[in-house]
């Protein structure tokens, strides 16, 4: 074979697979959407050939709290992420440069709280919860989403922060910038790419999560994740309306995870000074 | 523009003593070297005048004040730091620019176009003074590392403050460049008069630029003093084996005296020099048996042909170091490095013979290898004293 029918059939090959990967990891989504445009008569009668109708979308929004469960779960998520970037932040930038006793112990302990299963925790947390009051709650949730994305944001930070060489802090206080105004103009834009990165798929992991809201909350407040679950009703299955509902809430994660993924793979795989 | 002083300054991290007791005084306008080997705590000391460490014992004061207490960022100290420090995210323009737009530093508190325009201005001189004004777009990691070392010399520059701090800013040049720079911050800081703290390893580099020099090894300072008496007048045999290249050679010798008290004769190996009488001398080494004697290269001279007082040995090795060599010849169990012209006939092991200026000896206590003297002491003392009075 010559090489360029080599590289032409290398080429051919490559291409193949990534169109059945694209095929595979694109017809679930597909499939979502295209249920969502199904009427329930249709709905397991037909495969593509169907009469597409809004009905479902008009059900999911006008009739249901749907908005109300986009709220609590932009909330619990976006407040999650806030709470672990303020607090996680300052915990990475201490990781980094101090030296305190059992900091790599406490740094691993930090990251084990992402080894146990949700579901292995939950049940203690749940009566813990009741016990404190934080069932059903804001800030329970908030508290509890901690598991899931202050250990992220530390140890992406943290990297970040072990490669800005000290002497960078230095010559900025040299050059007249008190530590807040070090920390906000020399500092920040260089943990740029990993906060936003690991603070962005904090949002996706908090948001997608169904555990915690499901056994934590579930009744003044309902995550997306949670309220999707309702569609399932006693008696009937509206199979279109919980297509809608997962397809609309999926959007936020799908659009962040288009925006970002350039700087997500880049933001998490290197470090803060390229050079 | 300020006097700098440290007054027994201690300072420690964890169980390791970086400094010990540190006491210097540098004088307003002084270009002062602090000269060592790798590790011996020069940084530290830089880094405890710039306040971005803070000494357990003593203090530290710019000027009349105190300021152990004060932040970096209000002692008005510029420092170049070794490893550059320069802002990646920043063009170098705005690496200059950083001092004259930080709250501490800015010119024009309120009036933030006027400030801009007096830091474009400011930024191109110092740029084209450091000869890196075609580079003002780039970002640090476009740079080499001469041109990343000269961006930062440029942000200290920038400014005009108390005093200049320098961490080994040529260390990581190439050979041409530094030489230029090297006459470049002596005439500028000549020209601005601003204080300067300059540390670093090459002994050439204090030489050449310091007015007086500071030799510090494991967090001490050994000696304190101008290019020549440090070189003409070791404290000790460290400092002597610090300062020049080829180093100094040291004999092991042993003292023989005749004629009752008098200091006449050292046994060097296995055979004897003739000493000059000198009073003083005799004095300071009495008593003594063993001393070593440092005789820099140029002080020791070869010969092909036995002559009167010469020692035989034979050739150690030969190597060539730019416009000079070095001759290693073996004398007894003894090495001695012999400064030679280049491309000199020579063979390993051949017999050779050396002879010693006795006259240009500095002596070291062989015990506590500390200084004992030199027969041109006087002279030596007299030309201090000379470039003190010029400076």
């Amino acid at each position: 074979m010559s090489p360029t029918a080599k590289k032409r059939l290398y080429a051919v090959l490559k291409n193949g697979g990534l169109a059945i990967y694209s095929v595979f990891a694109l017809f679930p989504l597909l499939w979502m959407v295209i249920l969502t445009f199904k009427s329930d008569a249709e709905m397991l009668t037909t495969t593509f050939v169907f009469t597409p109708t809004l009905d479902n979308y008009k059900q999911v929004l006008f009739y249901t709290d749907y908005f109300r469960y986009i709220k609590d779960s932009v909330i619990v998520a976006g407040g999650a992420v806030l709470v672990s970037v303020l607090a996680g932040v300052p915990a990475a930038y201490a990781f980094a440069r101090y030296e305190f006793k059992n900091k790599e112990k406490i740094a691993f302990q930090i990251l084990s709280f992402k080894f146990a299963p949700e579901i292995l925790v939950v049940l203690p947390l749940y009566m813990i919860y009741q016990k404190l009051g934080l069932y059903d709650s804001y800030l329970g949730l908030i508290w509890v989403y901690q598991l899931i994305s202050m250990p992220l944001i530390i140890w992406v930070v943290r990297g970040y922060f072990e490669d800005i060489s000290v002497e960078i802090e230095h010559a900025a206080q040299v050059d007249g910038y008190n530590w807040y105004q070090v920390f906000l103009k020399f500092l920040l834009p260089l943990i740029k790419p990993g906060l936003v990165s690991s603070a962005l798929l904090c949002f996706i992991f908090a948001w997608n999560s169904f555990t915690f809201p499901l056994l934590l909350a579930g009744i003044k407040i309902e995550p997306i994740t949670v309220a999707a679950t309702k569609y399932l009703a006693q008696s009937t299955v509206h199979y279109g309306q919980m297509a809608v509902a997962a397809t609309i809430s999926a959007l936020p994660s799908i659009i962040f995870a288009i925006c970002i993924q350039k700087h997500l793979v880049r933001g998490l795989s290197f470090g803060a000074v390229k050079g | 523009m300020a006097k700098i002083e440290l007054i027994n300054v201690s300072k420690r991290f964890g169980k390791t003593t970086a400094l010990k007791n540190v006491t210097l005084e540098i004088q307003d306008k002084e270009f002062f070297v602090l000269f060592g080997p790798a590790g011996a705590g020069k940084t530290t000391i830089l880094n405890n005048i710039a306040g971005i460490q803070i000494p357990e014992e003593g203090m530290v004061r710019i000027g009349d004040e105190v300021v152990n207490q004060v932040d970096p960022a209000d002692r008005n100290v510029a420092m170049v730091f070794e490893n550059y420090a320069l802002y990646p995210h920043m063009t170098v323009y705005d690496n200059i620019a950083s001092p004259l737009r930080s709250p501490r530093y800015k010119k024009f508190k309120d009036n933030k176009a006027q400030n801009e325009a007096y830091i474009k201005e400011a930024v191109h001189k110092v740029a084209a003074m450091m000869k890196i004004d075609k580079l003002l777009e780039r970002l640090p990691s476009q740079l080499s590392n001469g041109q990343r070392q000269r961006v930062a010399l440029g942000r200290a520059l920038v400014r005009e403050p108390n005093v200049f701090l320098m961490d080994e800013p040529l260390a990581h040049l190439d050979a041409k460049l530094r030489n230029a720079m090297r006459s470049e911050l002596k005439e500028m800081q000549t020209a601005f008069g601003t204080t300067s703290i300059y540390v670093t390893h090459d002994f050439m580099e204090a030489m050449s630029l310091a007015n007086r020099i500071a030799v510090i090894n494991l967090g001490e300072i050994i000696q304190v003093g101008t290019s020549d008496e440090i070189y003409y007048m070791p404290r000790n045999e460290f400092v002597a084996q610090l300062m020049g290249d080829p180093e100094i050679n040291l004999l092991e010798c042993t003292l023989v005296r005749e004629d009752g008290s008098s200091l006449c004769w050292a046994e060097c190996p296995e055979q004897l020099i003739p000493m000059p009488k000198h009073e003083e001398l005799e004095e300071r080494t009495e008593g003594m048996e063993q001393i070593h004697v440092g005789l820099r290269p140029q002080n020791v001279h070869y010969h092909f042909e036995k002559v009167p007082g010469a020692f035989t040995g034979n050739v150690y090795s030969f190597e060539t170091i730019g416009n000079k060599s070095v001759l290693t010849v073996q004398v007894g169990d003894q090495h001695l490095r012999v400064i030679a012209p280049n491309g000199l006939p020579v063979k390993l092991d051949q017999e050779i013979f050396v002879t010693m200026e006795i006259d240009r000896a500095i002596f070291f206590d062989a015990g506590t290898t500390e200084y004992i003297g030199r027969f041109d002491e006087a002279a030596v003392k007299e030309l201090v004293a000379e470039q003190a009075k010029e400076a």
